[in-house]
């Protein structure tokens, strides 16, 4: 069932709702962009319809409602240790479909990968639900209809905002009780079906394709362009790599905490190891290392996806303007390369 | 060719006489060097009609159109006419009746009636450029009817961040946007890229705590470029919404005593610095005894001396808490002309009522 609130009822809905749920959505932060006057848009807890950015992409994905940057996951004392804590309240994200397809991918990381539970991830996934936030703009960076993640069931609300008031699809019938009294509407969420962008997923058919592209010089030209930032990792909806730190207080070290914060592949530290080993040392190696892992490596592994929603805030974060399209492009015009090579030499 | 000409006239109306006797060359005012490209076609049927056909960028930033004849002088000034009202009214806001906050009369069809207040320069700022912090022209716009039209000469350059590529430190009162930068910890995955940026761009004020894993700051020197903010790959550095500005006083080139200037102000506001710069014709006529004469805005400090030139400048002006303010300042000349600054007393010229 749908229904068409106008924005004064939409915001009574959500004090109703925030009675139960904390309630996320993306929210533009003026100023606080890469560059002077720009801004940015992540995802924050809100109170007021107004705050949610609907109009345009968000800077930074969905997941960190889920996975913050940084978290708290224990406090230790000598040999005891305990939780951090967090909310017990259910948690309702806006949300767009590529983000929801990206909480898969997470998912299948953190729960369940190497017969191991995470935690505190579950503990978070436990308590969210999906308010879907039909996608009504074109951005030539979105391709997620190349990666099969333009569409998703899994919400509970769905959502079109108009000027005078804001569509709702109610699909779980928790909620259905709080739209008691409003007027009906026709609405059914529409989903991107084509975008302008597209991207051939490369076919790598075995593992000599795999050593040879590994040698490929593609990969040299990234030694130049990529500054080893981060950032594309960091704004990418299913990157899950992570790190965790001990922050001792004061010169007791018996007494502190243990944190968790993102980390990134790019990172020229990122596969550094005890004794000071560093399996990829420069940044084509970091960029390879990442293409085939998200276009490759992922699925090779866990069959059903690839580990990339076509989000493309990869691309719009990327201060050296990298485009992880184009340079997928270029993979597959290197294995094209390869296989003549290769029939040329029988 | 026999000519009787008041130079002097002819170069306050901001037509500078040429080595080719008789000819003159136009300087138009571009506020902050940004202008609707329309106005080219001006400058083309100038150049053309009036001069030779070729235009010069100056130094300042003005529109320069050389080999005008004297006798021209009149047309082109009605040639630019609303070239004048346009920039001058319509984009800065400024009364062309008035020079130096007097009322004057100024005909029309007259041209530019004072050269004294020099163009504002400006380097293209957080219009263009991924490392500036403020919009240079607009703050131009909002400075050029506080120094213009005047007799008394200052040159204001303004740059958009601490790189300052438009050289606030070789003029007399120079800006440069800066930021206070925000450090939002709980976005700082500790990867060090600000420490290294830092080190190798700026003045090495961040360091990557070991223990923490978290950034130390130096809050002291940090000179405010956002460099920190430009490179996070997490947004947990970020520019504060508020623009704030470092004033450098008192650079200069020439033949005898070119120096680079010295910080005035830091974490000027926009409010702090208009209003600072609006004392600075109250300061100029002080110095001067009301009687302006050519002379760079920087030798008037130097006559009135620093702390003289703060009591002026400060007078009446309410400070934002961020800011601070040179207590006492010390010039570096680098001495062209011998015992410049060694010669006796009685030579020094005086500055104030009776100088």
């Amino acid at each position: 069932m749908s229904y068409k609130l106008t924005l004064k009822e939409a915001q009574k809905l959500l004090d109703k709702l925030s009675l139960t749920y904390d309630i996320y959505a993306p929210k533009k932060l003026k100023a606080q962009g890469r560059y002077s006057d720009t801004d940015i848009i992540k995802y924050e807890k809100i109170k007021n319809i107004d705050e949610i950015e609907y109009r345009e992409k968000s800077t930074y994905p969905m997941k960190e409602v889920i996975s913050p940057i940084q978290q708290t996951i224990f406090y230790f004392t000598e040999d005891k240790y305990r939780e951090s804590k967090v909310s017990t309240k259910p948690i309702l994200v806006f949300s767009r479909a590529c983000d929801i397809n990206a909480i898969k991918v997470q998912t299948k990381i953190f729960i369940g990968n190497g017969g191991f539970v995470d935690y505190y991830y579950q503990r978070m996934y436990e308590r969210i639900k999906f308010i879907l936030m039909e996608c009504d703009f074109e951005s030539d960076t979105c391709f997620c209809v190349s990666m099969n993640a333009n569409i998703t069931n899994n919400y509970s609300l769905a959502v079109r905002f108009e000027d005078d008031g804001i569509h709702f699809e109610v699909k779980d019938k928790d909620f259905t009780n709080y739209f008691k009294g409003y007027p009906h509407s026709s609405f059914a969420p529409k989903f991107v079906m084509e975008n302008k962008t597209k991207v051939h997923i490369p076919e790598i058919k075995d593992r000599n394709m795999l050593n040879k592209i590994k040698k490929s010089p593609m990969w040299k030209e990234y030694d130049k362009r990529c500054i080893s930032c981060g950032a594309c990792t960091i704004a990418c909806s299913t990157c899950t790599c992570f790190l965790t730190r001990d922050l001792i207080y004061g010169d007791n070290s018996e007494v502190g905490e243990r944190r968790r914060l993102s980390s990134s592949c790019q990172i020229d530290d990122f596969a550094l190891v005890a004794g000071g080993g560093n399996y990829r040392t420069t940044a084509g190696d970091r960029m390879r290392y990442k293409v085939l892992h998200k276009f490759h490596d992922y699925k090779e592994r866990f069959k059903d996806s690839h580990m990339c929603v076509g989000c493309g805030r990869c691309i719009e974060r990327c201060p050296e303007y990298i485009s992880i399209t184009a340079t997928v492009e270029k993979l597959n015009k290197e294995i094209e390369r390869i296989e003549k090579e290769e029939a040329s030499n029988v | 060719m026999n000519h009787d000409i008041n130079i002097k006239e002819c170069r306050i109306n901001c037509f500078r006489e040429s080595k080719v006797p008789g000819e003159f060359m136009l300087q138009m005012r571009v506020p902050g060097g940004m202008i609707d490209s329309k106005y080219l076609d001006l400058i083309q049927k100038i150049s053309k009609t009036y001069g030779d056909g070729n235009f010069h960028f100056g130094t300042r930033q003005t529109f320069d159109i050389c080999r005008i004849k004297y006798e021209d002088i009149d047309k082109v000034n009605k040639c630019i006419e609303d070239y004048i009202k346009e920039v001058e009214e319509g984009l800065c806001d400024v009364d062309m009746d008035l020079v130096a906050h007097e009322k004057v009369g100024r005909k029309v069809n007259t041209g530019y009636p004072t050269i004294g207040a020099r163009n504002i320069s400006a380097c293209i700022g957080n219009y263009h450029c991924i490392c500036g912090n403020i919009n240079t022209f607009e703050l131009a716009r909002k400075i050029e009817p506080i120094i213009f039209p005047s007799h008394y000469h200052i040159k204001i350059n303004i740059s958009g961040c601490p790189n300052d590529c438009n050289k606030a430190h070789l003029c007399d009162f120079g800006i440069i946007g800066v930021s206070k930068l925000v450090y939002h910890k709980e976005r700082c995955i500790g990867c060090g890229l600000c420490a290294k940026i830092c080190e190798s761009h700026a003045t090495r004020v961040l360091s990557l705590n070991k223990e923490t894993g978290k950034i130390d700051k130096d809050e002291c020197c940090c000179v405010g470029c956002s460099e920190c903010a430009r490179h996070c790959p997490t947004s947990a550095w970020t520019r504060s919404e508020q623009k704030f500005y470092r004033v450098i006083l008192g650079g200069r080139t020439g033949r005898q005593t070119p120096r680079t200037g010295k910080m005035f102000l830091n974490w000027a506001s926009e409010e702090t610095l208009l209003q600072v710069l609006g004392n600075w014709q109250k300061f100029s006529s002080w110095v001067m005894d009301y009687k302006p004469e050519y002379l760079h805005g920087g030798h008037l400090i130097d006559r009135a001396g620093y702390k003289k030139f703060k009591e002026i400048m400060l007078d009446g002006v309410h400070l934002n808490p961020e800011c601070i303010v040179a207590e006492d300042i010390y010039f570096n000349e680098i001495e062209y002309r011998s015992n410049f600054n060694v010669k006796p007393l009685s030579k020094h010229k005086k500055a104030g009522p009776g100088a």
